[in-house]
């Protein structure tokens, strides 16, 4: 018999739980973040030479695929920030209840969406 | 004094037997410390991570000028060569601790270390050095 192996469990042999979307949800993003520090890098270099290295990038950033990797940068940064407080506090020792743990998941997606409405509302209103 | 013969809950500092059983699953040496620098480097990223978002949202689409103003002014030198270095260190870990998971033959695992390692430090480096030409050069 052909036997599932642990990280490929969800969702063929796993019912859906938040609790394990948000763990994989926590990876993806940081794998994405982690992708995203070749762009930082890549800004600040052409920020620092100027000229036409700059020109391009900031056309590429001012295109429609620009701003939406910004946009999913700031979801990923942000899913991850707030996520990785919820790690931080199930380190120190709290929060292992399952109905805690629900809480803190829902409050997780709900922080996400708030920092990222509050960030973008103040990018385009300043 | 006599030999005591091993036993299998010997645990003396330098039983090499102990040792190589540990080694065997894992890490016998510096696993905390990888946990612990992650989680430092996460702590550290609060603040400097909520600084950094909010500037470079608004700065992002800004001519060169005024984002090399506000590379070259200390303080947003400072906390951006920080988070740099906080995020590609907390990437490092993050990453490898996922090809530990998902890349199961010795060298493969090995090779896309070296990759990572390398990609972390060229980046970190390259970063550093933008920002401070920008910042010694005002």
């Amino acid at each position: 018999m052909e036997r599932p192996l642990s990280p490929f469990m969800f969702p063929m042999w796993y019912r859906f739980q938040i609790t394990s979307a948000l763990s994989i949800l926590h990876r993806l993003t940081g794998i994405g973040l982690a992708v995203g520090s070749i762009l930082l890098a890549w800004w600040l270099v052409a920020v620092a030479a100027g000229g036409q290295l700059f020109a391009a990038t900031h056309a590429f950033i001012a295109s429609p695929i620009g701003i939406i990797l910004l946009f999913l940068w700031s979801v990923a940064f942000f899913y991850h920030l707030c996520n990785g407080i919820r790690h931080l506090v199930w380190d120190a020792g709290y929060g292992f209840e399952l109905r805690q743990a629900y809480r803190s998941g829902y409050a997780v997606l709900a922080a996400t969406v708030l920092l990222t409405v509050l960030a973008w509302l103040y990018v385009l209103l300043a | 004094m006599t030999n005591a013969p091993y036993s299998a809950d010997t645990t003396a500092l330098r039983d090499e037997t102990a040792l190589r059983r540990v080694r065997h699953f894992g890490s016998a040496r510096n696993g905390l410390q990888e946990w612990r620098l992650q989680r430092l480097t996460a702590v550290a990223m609060i603040p400097l991570g909520l600084y950094f978002a909010a500037s470079i949202l608004r700065l992002a689409t800004s001519d060169q000028l005024g984002a090399a103003a506000w590379l070259a002014s200390p303080i947003p030198a400072l906390l951006v060569i920080l988070f740099v270095l906080a995020g590609l260190t907390h990437a490092f870990i993050g990453l490898r601790s996922v090809l530990l998971d998902y890349v199961h033959t010795r060298a493969r695992l090995l090779a896309a270390e070296l990759l990572v390692r390398a990609a972390a430090i060229i980046l970190g480096a390259a970063s550093v050095l933008a920002v401070l030409k920008l910042f010694l050069g005002r």
